[in-house]
């Protein structure tokens, strides 16, 4: 079935249950779906800004109150909506990093924080991450040291991630907060893999940034973010545009410089505030979120050869799983080769595993009903039965 | 002066957008097998009700 032309109707979330990684968190609720239905035009938010003309000014719709729930909602004092995290971590990035700068991140951050320090001429530096995958606040004061001694100077910033992509492994934010703030380095959140499914105190956490992603983790449309901050850091990270023209002699405002003006203008930030009020809820039930996972986990745990790579007791719904001594050696012999598991998934209703994957591989159970995981248990159990896999019970 | 007789469509077209989305939304927490309970058939039928009656306003309205 095709929405229209060459364009096919993405059906993958109402035939099957979807186990990405990425993408859990940033299923739509209804009311976002409505949302968008209503302000899929271009500029649909901008029918009533009036001066000073700027995004977060805006009443109706109520953007500037959804701003304000925004700060409140991570304990920070100024948000801003940006399209996508990534966009954060540049206009934090582009505020404090000058060319040459040595630039903290650690051995587990995405790859557009890399990006966005090498936008602005800073030099990356990984924290190394412990043998258990943890990112310690020993380690950040080892580096800071490190980068004092070889470069005679401070790192301009620190990156850290609350949780890893490639684990979902719970890194020492507040610890490595305070131990970069010994140094006065301002440190940014990243909070792809939790803001917008489980609580997060940016004030409690000591950090002078928390940026989230919309579409990873606030259930809505991509892309979208939010870079919220201290009243301390805000005049130099949203600090307002002084340019002004100088043949036509033009002014900007109070546009702000590192967000480009008005960032999210229509369908992402409508997706944004119409998923809030149920994004401001779940946070709350993180831990039946954990219990969710868990089902999941213990299938696979016994699966004979399987090993969780993840931190266990399992702190995330991402996790990431070992199968080479277990799937992969039915993939070896098996006529679907590598794609048997996907493919048995698939019949199963169950999609989201990069097909071929029977080595290493991660998925997300986040926003899955008890039924929905339970199916899911059962088909990994079920799968490995049917290949001769001893399974525990 | 435009005279928005047509208002009434227009609340109707949305309505009934709002309460396919619903649908929407019970049929990916029931997915894959959409086995639906009975409160989930309960709203299914209450949204479908809903429906028929923007549905009918539609037509009043457009097909004059």
């Amino acid at each position: 079935m095709r929405c229209t032309g060459r364009i096919e109707t993405r059906q993958v979330e109402e035939l099957y249950i979807n186990i990405d990684p990425i993408q859990a968190g940033g299923r739509l609720t209804s009311d976002a779906m409505k949302a968008i239905i209503a302000y899929g035009d271009g500029y649909s938010v901008c029918d009533h800004c009036r001066k000073p003309f700027r995004l977060d000014f805006i009443k109706t719709p109520p953007v500037d109150q959804f701003h304000r729930e925004l700060a409140t909602f991570l304990n920070m004092d100024i948000a801003r909506v940006v399209p996508g995290a990534r966009r954060g971590f540049q206009a934090i990035a582009g505020a404090y990093v000058g060319r040459g700068d040595p630039v903290l991140l650690t051995a587990l951050s995405h790859y557009t924080e890399f990006l966005a320090v090498e936008a602005v001429g800073g030099m990356p530096l990984e924290i190394a991450k412990s043998t258990s995958g943890h990112i310690t606040a020993d380690a950040a004061a080892d580096k800071i040291e490190e980068v004092k001694s070889v470069y005679g100077r401070n790192p301009s910033l620190l990156f850290i991630d609350h949780f890893d992509y490639q684990f979902g492994n719970e890194h020492e934010v507040k610890g490595v907060a305070k131990v970069a703030h010994q140094y006065d380095i301002p440190v940014l959140y990243n909070g792809a893999y939790s803001v917008g499914i489980l609580p997060v105190d940016g004030k409690e956490l000591g950090v002078d940034f928390v940026v989230g992603s919309g579409h990873k983790s606030m259930a809505s449309p991509a892309p979208s973010g939010v870079l919220a901050t201290t009243s301390e850091r805000a005049n130099e990270v949203l600090r307002t545009t002084a340019s002004r023209g100088d043949v036509t002699g033009r002014t900007f405002g109070i546009k702000e410089v590192e967000m480009m003006g008005c960032t999210l203008m229509g369908v992402t930030l409508m997706g944004m505030m119409a998923s809030f009020p149920t994004v401001r809820d779940r946070v709350k039930r993180w831990s039946r979120e954990l219990e969710m996972g868990e089902i999941v986990v213990q299938a696979l745990r016994s699966i004979e050869g399987t090993r969780i790579l993840s931190e266990y007791p399992r702190k995330h719904t991402l996790t990431r799983v070992d199968t080479r001594e277990s799937f992969d050696i039915i993939a070896q012999k098996h006529k679907k080769k590598g794609y048997f598991l996907s493919s048995a998934l698939k019949d199963r209703g169950i999609v989201g595993l990069i097909p071929g994957a029977t080595k290493v591989w991660k998925f997300n159970t986040y926003g899955l009903s008890e039924r929905q995981v339970q199916h899911l248990a059962d088909a990994f159990v079920e799968i490995a039965e049917e290949n001769g896999l001893a399974v525990s019970r | 002066m435009v005279n928005l007789v047509s208002q009434r469509a227009v609340d109707s077209l949305f309505h009934a957008f709002f309460a396919l989305t619903d649908i929407r939304a019970i049929l990916r927490s029931t997915a894959p097998a959409h086995e639906l309970n009975e409160s989930e058939q309960e709203r299914v039928r209450v949204l479908l009700e809903e429906m028929g009656r923007q549905l009918g306003v539609l037509k009043e309205e457009l097909l004059r």
